[in-house]
């Protein structure tokens, strides 16, 4: 789809759903969002939904990024103590390399 | 298949049983397979260019054809072995001449890792572990890509044994609440010569090569590549060595049965499996095998043997003193008494067992008493009325049998010297010397402690020492075939070689006589028969030819059936307990004239239902073999430890030895260039591949101006 052949209304819409969508812990959503409408929302000259836009697009970088540090968080304490923590360890982890603690 | 145990792979450390080594003739077989898919692939990328695809691979790599590796093993706290990483480990060769060579190794060579080959006297000698060049090549592991030791064609003279000095300390009967005193070996040291190298932990993989034409190879390649002049550095292309044994369990066996158990990923693995096999056992009257647990009026006489040893390698366990003469020696018993318990059948029933897995904490031993306390076996400890162990009974001339029992039970006056007088009485008849340890002595590791930790049974444990093993090569690759002079003069035939009587046969027949007849003595038969049980000397040097230099040989061949005899090799078998269960059948049971079918069935009479029948091929008529049906009270019973049922895998009473699974054992040399040439490769071949997407990109984007010729653009015709 190409945005530039959207009405404005239907933008909006558009990023309004994404926008929502991300709230089912889905952050890809969040993150094509603000890829997709970044020029909407801050390159483009004014026009009236570009602030809603704007707006929608703002949170979902915030979302996003709360999802990333969470992400980031949580990968790098597991990777660092799954060993350590053994069978709890074992149990949370969808793949064992073969041949390491 | 449809025998209980199918397996007849000679693969496996011998400790290790069925199971296991079907999972590695599996592996071997997935393994072929997918090195099958690879000359495939090269088909598909080079045959378009008229390249003979195989040769490639063929013209950079040598395999080496015999390689034996170290495995990894764990038990409840340790893992001990060896791994290498996933992709193989490589490093420059480097053929060890002498401990002051390691010097090169470890600090002063200039393109480390190193691959080292040992020389097996550097392997073997050394008075203390820690200055071993083993353990000196674990501490310097950074530069050390691997170790391969090639296995030599004598035995050491000073002795060696990887093992512990104090074998089975911790699963014995002496404890801390048995008899602290003789805990922990503290009274005799039984292995002094013991270094416990076998169960140290080593990152890096060491393979064990025969000297033949594959070390031919390596040495050639060191001194034409590795070996610079006058003590200067080689120059580049240097010959490497990459070794594969990856192994897929780690930690300990918690950890890896956990591993085993979780199946939610898309590819479930196993990674570890338990050590196990079957013990064999038989009794001289049929005992109601339907029926577990206690019988009443029974009461037997347990004669034991252990049937597994180990080494520093997988699949190298020749045992010959340790495991080999005492079952050999207990089969000869067997046999001796075959005839006197149908004639004069003593009121006590005689059960031969020959326990699997003893190496690793008694598995087979442990598991027997266990499924006797709880009601699973045939009978239960109250119907043992003694136990009479033979252990290793390989007697140099003039030496002695030794008596050993336990001090304890003599203190607490809970056992009565009956078995002791019994075998006196029996060895003043055979004329072999036997004799008494001191009273304060301990029993030496042996499977018979396993009873006694679960009840006060009399019992004797038969050994050619007095305390510490005389055996020099305990639980080590020279304890074989040359070290108890099996040995025969060069120019005969494998089959006059069968025949040829031995000098070692000799004493372990006259040993084997006095065990049978002091079995028969102590079961209740009367001692007038004595001198008609008589062990056979030819049946003797025959099976000690047959476990411990060629199993493939017309004897062995009549007594097994045809599924195994395609198993019977040009060596010794690793796997004795199919071997020992079809011996013992043949030695203790008797033909029956029936159909294979009615064989097969097990019902020569529909009420007899404790026998055993096994149809095997017989003796070779031309083409035909004259194949007969045998009726035994041999049985097979599991040898696995009871922790893996009760999933205590962190137990102290049982063992917890499992053993790793891998993908992929195998060796190969070839020469790598230096460093610097193998970035100047890479860095061209980027550059070769940017330039090309440069040149691409110029000549796409101006294509109007490059392509712009007189006629019609191609594009209008369509």
């Amino acid at each position: 789809m190409n945005l530039e052949r959207l009405p404005n209304e239907e933008k909006l819409s558009l990023c309004r759903k994404y926008y929502l969508g991300g709230f089912a812990f889905l952050p890809f959503l969040w993150l094509v969002n603000v890829v997709w409408f970044f020029r909407e929302a801050f390159m483009k000259p004014a026009y009236t939904e570009q602030l809603q836009i704007k707006t929608y697009v703002k949170r979902s970088a915030l979302g996003l990024l709360l999802w990333v540090a969470v992400l980031t968080t949580w990968i790098t304490i597991f990777q660092h103590f799954r060993a350590e923590w053994g069978e709890v360890g074992d149990y949370l982890s969808f793949t064992i390399p073969l041949g390491t603690p | 298949r449809d025998s209980p145990i199918d397996l007849y792979c000679y693969c496996g450390n011998s400790a290790l049983h069925n199971k296991i080594t079907s999972e590695s003739l599996y592996r071997e077989l997935w393994s072929i397979k997918v090195v099958d898919i690879c000359p495939n692939l090269n088909v598909v990328f080079f045959c378009f260019a008229g390249v003979n695809c195989n040769s490639v691979e063929k013209k950079i790599y040598v395999n080496l054809n015999y390689t034996i590796p170290c495995v990894r093993l764990l038990n409840a706290t340790h893992q001990i072995g060896c791994q290498s990483s996933l992709s193989g480990d490589v490093g420059v060769l480097h053929v060890l001449e002498s401990e002051e060579n390691l010097d090169w190794v470890l600090s002063s060579g200039q393109t480390p890792p190193y691959m080292v080959i040992l020389e097996s006297a550097l392997f073997t000698r050394y008075s203390d572990l820690k200055q071993s060049i083993m353990m000196k090549l674990k501490e310097g592991s950074s530069r050390v890509a691997g170790v391969v030791v090639v296995a030599p064609s004598t035995n050491p003279p000073e002795g060696f044994s990887p093992h512990h000095a104090c074998p089975n300390e911790n699963s014995g009967v002496y404890s801390d609440s048995y008899d602290p005193a003789l805990a922990h070996c503290n009274a005799t040291l039984w292995n002094p010569l013991g270094s416990g190298l076998s169960y140290e932990e080593f990152d890096f993989p060491i393979f064990s090569l025969k000297e033949d034409n594959d070390t031919q190879v390596i040495r050639q390649c060191y001194q034409e590549h590795n070996r610079g002049g006058n003590g200067s550095n080689p120059q580049y292309p240097l010959c490497a060595m990459q070794l594969f044994s990856h192994m897929s369990a780690v930690t300990d066996t918690a950890t890896c049965m956990r591993r085993n158990d979780i199946n939610f990923s898309l590819s479930p693995e196993m990674v570890c499996d338990p050590l196990g096999d079957y013990n064999v056992w038989a009794a001289t009257r049929p005992l109601n095998t339907t029926t577990k647990g206690h019988k009443m009026f029974e009461s037997v006489v347990i004669a034991a043997a252990r049937l597994d040893s180990r080494s520093f390698f997988f699949d190298v366990a020749p045992g010959a003193e340790s495991a080999a003469t005492g079952f050999i020696a207990l089969l000869a018993a067997a046999h001796a008494l075959r005839n006197v318990t149908q004639a004069a059948q003593p009121n006590r029933t005689i059960l031969y067992t020959f326990f699997q897995g003893e190496t690793f904490d008694y598995i087979g031993s442990s598991r027997m008493v266990y499924e006797m306390m709880n009601n699973q076996s045939v009978v239960d400890l109250d119907n043992i009325h003694s136990v009479l162990e033979v252990g290793q009974v390989g007697l140099r001339p003039d030496s002695k049998l030794w008596l050993h029992s336990d001090p304890v039970s003599r203190r607490n006056d809970s056992v009565n010297q009956e078995l002791v007088e019994n075998l006196r009485l029996a060895a003043g008849t055979t004329g072999v010397l036997v004799d008494e340890p001191s009273t304060s002595q301990p029993l030496p590791p042996s499977s018979f402690q396993r009873f006694l930790r679960a009840r006060p049974i009399p019992g004797v444990v038969i050994e050619n020492h007095d305390s510490r093993f005389s055996n020099r090569y305990y639980e080590s690759m020279f304890d074989n075939a040359e070290y108890l002079n099996v040995t025969y003069p060069p120019n005969l035939t494998p089959e006059e070689q069968f025949e040829q009587p031995l000098e070692i046969a000799k004493a372990l027949t006259e040993v084997a006589t006095t065990v049978a007849r002091a079995l028969y003595v102590q079961a209740g038969g009367s001692e007038s028969q004595l001198d008609s049980i008589n062990a056979d000397p030819q049946i003797v040097s025959q099976m000690l030819y047959g476990f411990l230099v060629r199993s493939n040989n017309s004897w062995f061949q009549q007594v097994v059936p045809s599924e195994l005899a395609s198993h019977l090799g040009e060596s010794q078998s690793s796997e004795p307990t199919l071997l020992v269960q079809y011996l013992l059948a043949n030695l203790t049971g008797s033909v029956v004239n029936v159909t294979q079918e009615d064989c097969q069935k097990q019902r020569e009479h529909e009420k007899d239902e404790d026998s055993n029948y096994m149809w095997v091929q017989g003796a070779a008529n031309g083409t035909v073999r004259e194949s007969f049906c045998v009726r035994s009270t041999v049985h097979l019973s599991k040898a696995l430890s009871p922790a893996f049922d009760l999933r205590e895998y962190t137990s102290q009473d049982y063992s917890t030895w499992t053993e790793s699974r891998w993908k992929s054992i195998k060796g190969r040399i070839f020469l790598v260039a230096s460093p610097d040439l193998e970035k100047l490769t890479l860095g061209v071949g980027v550059g070769v591949l940017l330039a090309s997407l440069f040149l691409t990109y110029i000549i796409s984007s101006k294509a109007d101006i490059l392509f712009s010729s007189g006629r019609e653009p191609a594009t209008a015709t369509y």
